[in-house]
Formats: C-alpha cells, sequence, structure tokens
C-alpha cells in the first residue's frame, strides 16, 4: 500500500503535455472500460431477458422487463444448486488443506535458509512448464489405484497439490515480510517457539494467510481441466463441468438461463476477489517485484 | 554426476511401478459375471435423453421396472449427447462405467473391439429379437459375432416447412411418396427471396448428414472386410456435399451462415421467417411443438430422394452393458425390457424418433394416428438401411479430425470437390484405416 | 493465466530482497524438513510422482481397451508425430495462439497500466473492471464471449449491422475469423495479472529518474523509451514468460469456445493431446505429445531469456 500514492503520474508532468495529452488519454481509458466492461454488462443484461425477447429479431439492449425466470429456470434446469455444493466442498476442502500445509511449510521456506529453498522454487517454476496432459492421465491412474476416481476427494487431493506450489510462494512472501527482530525479542523473553509463532507470528500473518486462502478458493472454484476428466458421474460435477454441459446442451438453446447461470457461478470468486484485491495490488506486489 | 544418477535411479523406479500397473490394465477388481449371489442388485444406467418429454418416459420405465424388480435396482443417471464419447472413455478406463450404456451405434464399435462391451446374445428374449430387422441388428453386431447393443431408436433427417411461407410466396407444398432433390433444391430457390432464404440448415458438424443422405445416391463410403475396412469417395459420395455447396453459392438458396452454426444455432431464424424451410434430424419436430411461437405452423416434407431412393443410415441409439459390469445377466434383463414394444413407443413418442421395434413402430403410428408429421417421419424410416461407416472402428476419430473439417470447408467454399475427395480419403489413411 | 487450470496469482516476480539467514538456535535444517513435510508427501505423490509417469508414459504403447498390456515402444511415438501433419498444424496454432495473445496483452496491458499509472478521473473504474476477469471462471469466460460473438443475436454483429457493415459473420464459426477471435478472447481474459503486474513495476519505477530526464528537456516519448521501459524490464521479461507459458498450455477457453472448430482452426496442442487421450484412447501417443510441447516451449523460453540477458548485458 505505501507505494501507491508517492510515484503517480510520473509521466503526465509536464504541463503542455498534459494540455494536449490529457482529452487523449481519457478517450483512451474509455476504450478500455468499454472493452472490458461491455461484455460483463451485456452477460447481466441478457440474463434479466425472457426467452421471447431473446429470439426477437429486433433486440433491445435493455430488457423490456427485468425477470428473474432465468435465474430460476438456471437453478432448477441446470442442477446448479447441487453443481454448487460440490463446488463449495471441494474449494472449502482444499482451502484448508492447503492453508494447514503451506503454513508451516511456508515459514520453513521464509525463514531457513536450505538447499529446500532453492528445489521449491525450482519446483514452483518447472510445474508451470508442464502441460496438464502429462500429469492427468497418470494421475488418473494414481487415483484410480486409491479409488479417488470420479470422487470429490480426488479432486480435493489434486487441486490442493496443484495450488500448493503458489500458495507456498504468497505465504512465504508474508513471512519473510514480518521482522525477525520480533521472533527474537520473543525467544528472549523465554518463549518457547512454539508460543512465538502462535502470538507473535500468526497474528501478523493473518491478512496475508486469508488472502492465500481466499485465492486458493477461488482457484479450486473456477476449475475446469481436471474436473472435466476425473468427475464422470453427473451427480458430483462442479459449477464449471456443469455450465460447460449446459452450452453444449443440445436442443434448444436457453441463452438467459445460461447467461444467469454464469452469473451465480461467478458470484462467490467475485466476492472474495474484492476483499483480496487491494492486497494483491499493493502488499503482495510492492513486497515481491522490489527485487 | 550425482544428481543425474540420482534422477536415472528415480526414472528406473517409476518406470517399473509403470509397466508393472499396465496404465489401462483392468485393475483387477471386476470381471464379468460371477453368478450374482441372490440378494438385491443395484445398477446404474446412464441415459442420454435429453428432451424433457423423452426424460419423462426414462424415468417412467425405469420406476415401473423398480417396481415389479425389488431386487435388482436401477438407478438412472443423466449423461449428454455432446461428451458421452469422451466420457465413456474416462470412464471404461477408470473402471467406473455405469452398467447400461446409452449411446449410439455409429460411436460404440471401437468400444466393442477394445472388449468393453458384453455380448448381450445370451440374454434378449425372442421377442426382442424378432422386433428387430436383420439389417439393423448388424449394425450392433461386433466383427467376432457378439451383439453389443441393443438398437432402439433411430433419426432420419427430414426437411421441416413453415407451411405459412409456403402460403405466402404461392408455393404449393409438396406431397407425395417423396421429395427428389431436384425438386427440394427448385423449392428452395422459389421459396428464396427478399433477403430470406428458402433453407436454414445447421450443418455445423455435416458429416453425420452427409454419411446419412449419401445413401440416397448410393454412397456408401466405405467396405468392411473382416476386420478392416477400405474408403472410397466417388461421385455417389461427393453429390450431397456437392448439391449443398451448388444451392448455397450459386442458388444462393441457403444462408451461408446457417451452415456454420448448430442446428438449434439456426431454429430461431426458421422461427421468425428468416428460412422458409430447416433440414434436421426428426426429433426437431419435438422442440417445434413446444417451443415454436405461437401462430407458426410447420409441416415434415416427404423424404429427400436421391437417385436411388430415400435411403437413410440406420444409425440406432443403442444400449448396451458395460464387460466390467458385475451385474451383466440383470443389465441385459433390464435391457430386455426396456425393449418391448410399449416402453419404445413411449420414448419414440417423447423424442420424435423411429423405434427400430417394428411392434413399437405400429403403436406409434396408432397412438398419434400420423398427425403431427409423424407419417411421413415413420415412412422415412422405413428405407433405413444399416451403413458401412458404422461399423468401420476408426470413424469416429476419422470424422473428428478429417470428415468434419474438410467438409466444413468444402461447404464454406473454400475448397474445391477434388480436394474435399483426397483429403476424406487421406484422412482415413492417417487414421490407420 | 487466463485458461489453463487452478486460477494463478500475479507471480512474485523476484524473491523478498531481504534474506534471512538460518536463525534457528538449535541449526534449523531438521526442522525446515519437518515443516515442510505435509506439503511435500502430496507434492510428491500427486504431482512429482505422476509427472515421471507422464513423460515416461510418453515412450510407451499405452492405449485403451479392456486389460491392454502396455509396454516401451522407445521412439515410435515420436516417429509418427513427426509425419502427423494434424498435430503440426495444431502446433503452429498454438504458437500463434500463444504468441499473439501473450503479445497482445502486453500491448494491452501496458497501455493500460500507464493510464491507471496517471491521475485520471475515474481510473479506480477502469482499475476494478480490469480485474475482474481473474476472478471468473474460464468457463464463464468463454460462455460470455460466445453469447458476445454469437452470429444472430450477439452485439457485435448487431453494432456492425448499425453501422453499415454485414453483420452476419459467425466469428467463431468461419475459418478465417475463428482462431483471432478466440485470440481476442484470450487478451480479455488474460489481462488482469499482466496489468496489475506492469502497474506494480511502474509504481516502483523511481520518479527522480524521470524529473532527472524531465529536467534534462527529455519528451514524454523519449522518457519512456529511455526511463520507463528499461525499469521495466526485469518485470516485463518475467510476466510475458509466463504469460507465454500459460497461453501455451491453456485449455478450458479455448474448450469452452470452439472445441478447436471449425475444422481445427483453434486446435490448440493442449486440446489436441486431450482429444488423442480421451477420444481415441491414445494415451501413450498423447503423452508423447505432453513431451514435445515440454521441449519446444523450453526451447522459446531459453532462446527468449537468453536473448534478454544478453541484450541486458549488452
Amino acid at each position: 500500500m505505501r507505494q501507491t500514492t508517492t510515484t503517480a503520474a510520473p509521466m503526465a508532468s509536464g504541463f503542455a503535455a498534459r494540455r494536449i495529452g490529457r482529452p487523449l488519454q481519457y478517450v483512451a481509458l474509455a476504450c478500455y472500460v468499454v472493452f472490458l466492461g461491455f461484455p460483463l454488462l451485456f452477460l447481466l443484461l441478457t440474463a434479466f431477458k425472457s426467452s421471447q425477447e431473446l429470439l426477437s429479431p429486433n433486440p433491445t439492449f435493455l430488457p423490456e422487463s427485468w425477470n428473474f425466470d432465468n435465474f430460476a429456470g438456471a437453478i432448477d434446469k441446470a442442477n446448479l444448486i447441487r453443481a454448487a455444493t460440490n463446488s463449495l466442498i471441494v474449494a472449502v476442502l482444499t482451502t484448508i488443506i492447503v492453508t494447514l500445509i503451506s503454513l508451516p511449510a511456508a515459514y520453513a521456506l521464509a525463514r531457513f535458509r536450505t538447499k529446500l529453498r532453492t528445489i521449491a522454487t525450482g519446483w514452483i517454476l518447472l510445474s508451470q512448464v508442464f502441460p496438464f496432459i502429462l500429469i492427468i492421465i497418470p494421475l488418473f491412474l494414481v487415483l484410480k489405484q486409491i479409488g479417488l476416481i470420479n470422487n470429490l476427494l480426488g479432486l480435493v487431493l489434486v487441486y490442493t497439490v496443484w495450488s500448493l506450489p503458489f500458495a507456498l510462494w504468497m505465504l512465504q512472501g508474508y513471512v519473510a515480510g514480518i521482522p525477525v527482530e520480533l521472533e527474537e525479542a520473543g525467544a528472549m523473553d523465554g518463549g518457547s517457539r512454539l508460543l512465538i509463532l502462535r502470538r507473535i507470528v500468526l497474528p501478523l500473518l493473518a491478512p496475508g494467510l486469508v488472502a492465500t486462502s481466499l485465492f486458493t478458493f477461488i482457484g479450486s472454484w473456477n476449475e475446469f481441466f481436471f474436473a472435466l476428466v476425473l468427475i464422470q458421474d453427473p451427480k458430483l460435477q462442479t459449477l464449471p463441468l456443469t455450465l460447460a454441459r449446459f452450452v453444449g446442451a443440445e436442443g434448444q438453446v436457453q441463452l438467459g438461463q445460461l447467461a444467469a447461470a454464469s452469473l451465480l457461478a461467478t458470484i462467490p470468486s467475485l466476492v472474495f476477489f474484492a476483499i483480496i484485491q487491494r492486497r494483491l495490488t499493493s502488499g503482495l506486489l510492492s513486497g515481491a517485484v522490489k527485487g | 554426476m550425482k544428481r543425474r544418477a540420482a534422477l536415472a535411479a528415480g526414472a528406473l523406479a517409476v518406470a517399473g511401478v509403470l509397466t508393472g500397473c499396465a496404465f489401462g490394465g483392468g485393475g483387477g477388481t471386476s470381471s464379468s459375471q460371477e453368478p450374482s449371489a441372490e440378494g438385491p442388485v443395484t445398477l446404474t444406467f446412464q441415459s442420454l435423453a435429453f428432451q424433457d418429454t423423452t426424460i419423462a418416459a426414462t424415468k417412467e420405465i425405469v420406476d415401473s421396472w423398480n417396481k415389479d424388480h425389488p431386487d435388482i435396482t436401477v438407478k438412472l443417471q443423466q449423461g449428454s449427447w455432446d461428451n458421452v464419447h469422451d466420457q465413456l472413455v474416462t470412464q471404461f478406463q477408470g473402471g467406473t462405467a455405469p452398467d447400461i450404456i446409452h449411446d449410439e451405434s455409429a460411436d460404440i464399435a471401437g468400444f466393442a473391439n477394445q472388449g468393453y462391451l458384453a455380448d448381450l446374445k445370451p440374454y434378449l428374449s425372442d421377442d426382442v429379437v424378432n422386433a428387430v430387422s436383420k439389417d439393423v441388428w448388424s449394425t450392433v453386431t461386433a466383427q467376432d459375432g457378439s451383439v453389443v447393443a441393443a438398437p432402439t431408436l433411430m433419426q432420419t433427417y427430414v426437411v421441416f416447412a413453415n407451411t405459412d411461407a409456403f402460403a405466402a410466396a404461392g408455393v404449393p407444398l409438396p406431397d407425395g411418396k417423396e421429395l427428389s432433390w431436384d425438386d427440394f433444391q427448385a423449392l428452395a430457390k422459389k421459396l428464396t427471396a427478399d433477403g430470406k432464404y428458402g433453407i436454414g440448415w445447421g450443418l455445423k458438424s455435416p458429416t453425420a448428414t452427409v454419411m446419412n443422405l449419401a445413401l440416397g445416391f448410393g454412397g456408401t463410403f466405405f467396405d468392411n472386410n473382416g476386420g478392416s475396412s477400405t474408403i472410397h469417395v466417388g461421385d455417389a459420395e461427393l453429390e450431397v456435399p456437392k448439391r449443398i455447396n451448388e444451392m448455397t453459392y450459386s442458388d444462393k438458396s441457403i444462408d451461408p451462415v446457417s451452415l456454420t452454426q448448430s442446428g438449434s444455432d439456426v431454429l430461431p431464424g426458421f422461427f421468425d421467417g428468416s428460412y422458409a424451410m430447416y433440414v434436421g434430424g426428426n426429433y426437431v419436430a419435438q422442440q417445434l411443438t413446444e417451443s415454436a411461437p405461437k401462430g407458426f405452423h410447420w409441416a415434415v416434407l416427404p423424404p429427400l430422394a436421391g437417385s436411388e431412393g430415400t435411403m437413410q443410415a440406420a444409425n440406432p441409439q443403442t444400449m448396451s452393458v458395460a464387460a466390467e459390469s458385475k451385474h451383466v445377466k440383470q443389465a441385459a434383463e433390464f435391457i430386455d425390457y426396456f425393449m418391448n414394444p410399449t416402453n419404445q413407443a413411449k420414448l419414440a413418442e417423447g423424442d420424435w424418433l423411429i423405434p427400430a421395434s417394428a411392434p413399437a413402430r405400429e403403436q406409434v403410428a396408432k397412438d398419434t394416428e400420423g398427425k403431427n408429421g409423424w407419417s411421413a417421419m415413420l415412412a422415412s424410416g422405413e428405407s433405413l438401411t444399416a451403413a458401412p461407416f458404422q461399423s468401420a472402428a476408426n470413424y469416429p476419430q476419422w470424422k473428428d479430425q478429417y470428415a468434419t473439417p474438410s467438409l466444413q470447408k468444402f461447404l464454406a467454399n473454400n475448397i474445391s470437390a477434388d480436394d474435399l475427395k483426397k483429403q476424406l480419403t487421406d484422412g482415413w489413411a492417417a487414421v490407420g484405416g | 493465466m487466463s485458461t489453463s487450470t487452478l486460477t494463478r496469482p500475479v507471480p512474485p516476480v523476484a524473491p523478498p530482497k531481504r534474506r534471512r539467514r538460518n536463525t534457528g538456535p538449535n541449526g534449523g535444517g531438521r526442522d525446515a524438513w519437518l515443516l515442510v513435510l505435509p506439503a511435500l508427501i502430496p507434492v510428491v505423490l500427486f504431482s512429482v510422482y505422476p509427472l515421471m509417469q507422464g513423460i515416461l508414459l510418453g515412450f510407451t504403447d499405452s492405449k485403451a481397451g479392456l486389460n491392454a498390456v502396455v509396454s516401451f515402444n522407445g521412439l515410435e511415438n515420436y516417429a509418427r508425430l513427426a509425419g502427423n501433419e494434424l498435430f503440426w498444424n495444431s502446433f503452429r496454432i498454438g504458437l500463434v495462439w500463444a504468441f499473439g495473445v501473450t503479445a497482445l496483452q502486453f500491448l494491452a496491458s501496458l497501455g493500460l497500466a500507464l493510464l491507471l499509472n496517471l491521475d485520471l478521473k475515474f481510473r479506480g473504474v477502469a482499475r476494478t473492471l480490469a480485474l475482474v476477469p481473474w476472478a471468473m471462471p474460464p468457463v464463464v469466460i468463454a460462455i460470455m464471449w460466445r453469447l458476445m460473438l454469437n452470429p444472430s443475436y450477439g452485439p457485435i454483429n448487431e453494432a456492425m449491422r448499425t453501422v453499415g457493415f454485414p453483420g452476419d459473420i459467425n466469428w467463431l464459426g468461419s475459418f478465417s475469423t475463428a482462431l483471432p477471435a478466440v485470440i481476442v478472447v484470450g487478451v480479455w481474459a488474460g489481462m488482469p495479472q499482466t496489468t496489475i503486474t506492469l502497474l506494480a513495476g511502474l509504481q516502483n519505477v523511481p520518479a527522480e529518474l524521470h524529473e532527472a530526464a524531465a529536467i534534462d528537456g527529455a519528451g514524454v516519448l523519449h522518457r519512456f523509451w529511455h526511463v520507463t521501459l528499461p525499469a521495466l524490464r526485469p518485470i516485463i521479461v518475467a510476466i510475458t514468460t509466463l504469460d507465454l507459458i500459460w497461453n501455451f498450455n491453456s485449455f478450458a477457453l479455448v474448450f469452452v469456445l470452439t472445441a478447436g472448430g471449425p475444422g481445427g482452426q483453434t486446435m490448440l496442442p493442449m486440446l489436441f493431446a486431450y482429444n488423442e487421450a480421451f477420444r481415441y484412447g491414445e494415451f501413450g501417443y498423447a503423452a508423447a505429445m505432453g513431451n514435445v510441447m515440454v521441449i519446444v516451449i523450453s526451447v522459446f523460453l531459453f532462446l527468449y531469456l537468453r536473448g534478454q540477458a544478453r541484450s541486458r548485458l549488452s
């Protein structure tokens, strides 16, 4: 946060440049707002249009009447509730597990300078390069052997492993941001290590912990590829799967319902994202980028 | 150096595990029928029914079975036509396939060859066997003679007409036993005017349509001899795509955009009068009755006839049993029940499809009194024949990777008929024949 | 990120400057291992091990089939791949997609980041909007753009009709427009990470540098080119590298948008390999494709990063 204001507008100094440049800058900004915002607005409006209106040859931009039928229809037809429950179970469990196991590991990575750190960093970067197709086939086999194919727990396991690199990386950044002196001071006061961790480190780490867990949640909530391969039973489908099926569904196109379902599915990640976005853009980065 | 050695050792260890557990090996849990010790059995049945009416009909059949068979409970599970192939590949591989599998004959030849489908021959009753023609049974018979599925419903491609548009253009609705392609073409031209097209044809996935309609010109595409199939693409095979191309780009009576869309995307244009005719599977009739705007009047035109007649491929939907199912016998019993004429008629009426079973067809004719286009549709079902493509094992891959792209290109007027011929032929070689 | 799988946070571009030495009074090495163990076990079991297996699988003839036997077949898969025109075509599409999206994404994001770094009104709105795609499931992004690009009722064609252009283009369905359309969606979906990273970078460019240059009489463009860009360089390299990898490996977005169609025009390598494995049951062959993808992307990365490192030195 500390960085946001100090260097704002370094480019616009110079009065002459500003006078010519300003209107152009606003035009450019407006273009970005349209490009980024219009699809969202359109999705929103579509969700409120009746099916007659959507199929009419002369569509109006705003819905003639705002109706919520599409939301009801989507929930009913696409089994949205069941899918959302599945997604919720998977995302919550993943988040809990990831947080629990990445916390000690992140602490170790940040505080102890061992080979581990190099290996972990290497793995985090390397794991990005490998296409998922290489992993999914054998993973499918491993999960089959332990009976976790077509099983939400299997999905939790996979998401845990694949959210871990970034969760670890984020968290260790936050740990590194906590001055060691505080811990040393605690140790001098005779506190045991565990006590120091609980009393001093954890409270300071809380905001970072929240950000990391919400990030993990969003990642699992949105994930598609692993779910596509690992979940076959329609009853166990997560939201992205259900939505993808809904698009492909043969027969009549229910655009309004599709839009409504998509909106509903986005709400949780959007809310969580809103909570952490400040932190993402300032806290994490100004710490991390300043290398 | 040390690190490299360690890596190599690790790789070897992994290799051992890999070959040891042979990815794809049956896992050993279940090998087919143990003569099930008496006791209640639960079977999963993955249905692909997607229209509300058929879903309801399927549920009804399952419910009544469950009521009569307290010891064999069938659990209904909903699948989707869009991804059934991928889904089955994964399910068979993971050992999680449902006991009773709904699919279509052109899609299951490969699974049959891979040994995933149980032979139903020992379990099907004579009534069921005799109700379906030999020709249709041949579409679900594997190379080794085992019957890998029971054929249920069949679709044909039919021409739907907006009768008001015909009236407005002063064009009489064609009647008679069949509609020749020449007449169809002339009709489309007459109905094209004022920015409206004679035909909207959702041909985003053109292969199945072309395979089916080509039979009317004697275009069979494949020769199956024993285990392998060879392709031949000649004038007869190319006639249908050529005509569609001509109608689109010379006559301009087919909307070229519709050719790039799916059938359901084109339907709104048919409803709002942009197209006087719409070509699609006969199941679309269900959507017409259900969701056409008020005051929209439609009819089914007589079946399209090529030089050889109105033949189309009998590519029935199928009911199979997974070979790895622990209760093959019970699952087959359910299929036998599912196949009885009353049930088949119920499903056919829900989906507006043609039952493979002759007694069921009679039942449908009686129930519907031939109204709402039923007589034309049932008539088109008379000339369904087995087509070689259904038994060509690599057909699904050839269709995805070669036939569909080249047909799409040809229908977009991007390549010539000769290119199309070459790509279809070379493609078959590339997927390994 | 966009598309391939788990939503990714902005990459922490460089490790924190303040490195701490081993502080544990009693060595710490063993403690460290103990603390890391709970994370290490699942990673090894469900990520390192499958990955190793996956690589090896690329040298086998593993196929779908009941009780199918798997055996090593050396380089056979690769010989077969060499002659597989469709695969190489898909590779070409994948590279066009990955480089196209990455480059456009970078330019668009840099522009936006520069604007957001100015003291403009409403920049909060733009910033918020720029972040939204990040939170959206790729599947939803794809659905949304399918609605936008629909030939009959999509607003894009509608707008074109209003302006007097032919408004009946099936963007995702016709051969010439499908790949460009998909690339635009890819740019939209991936802009947040890039923008935010670049913005953070811009905010860390010391203001004194600009002031000094301004006093020397340097114009805006001159300062951008000679002060801002060089200062941003490490961040640009890092984010474009990651974007490139993510885009090359992306899946969900295009899977839902076009599933590779029409006629394979948008068949990204990941989609191609997915089909090979889970439609046609060619598991070994698909894994071989994955191996080739790793090698190609590594080569590109190597060349790119080496190029960057060299020009930085010179």
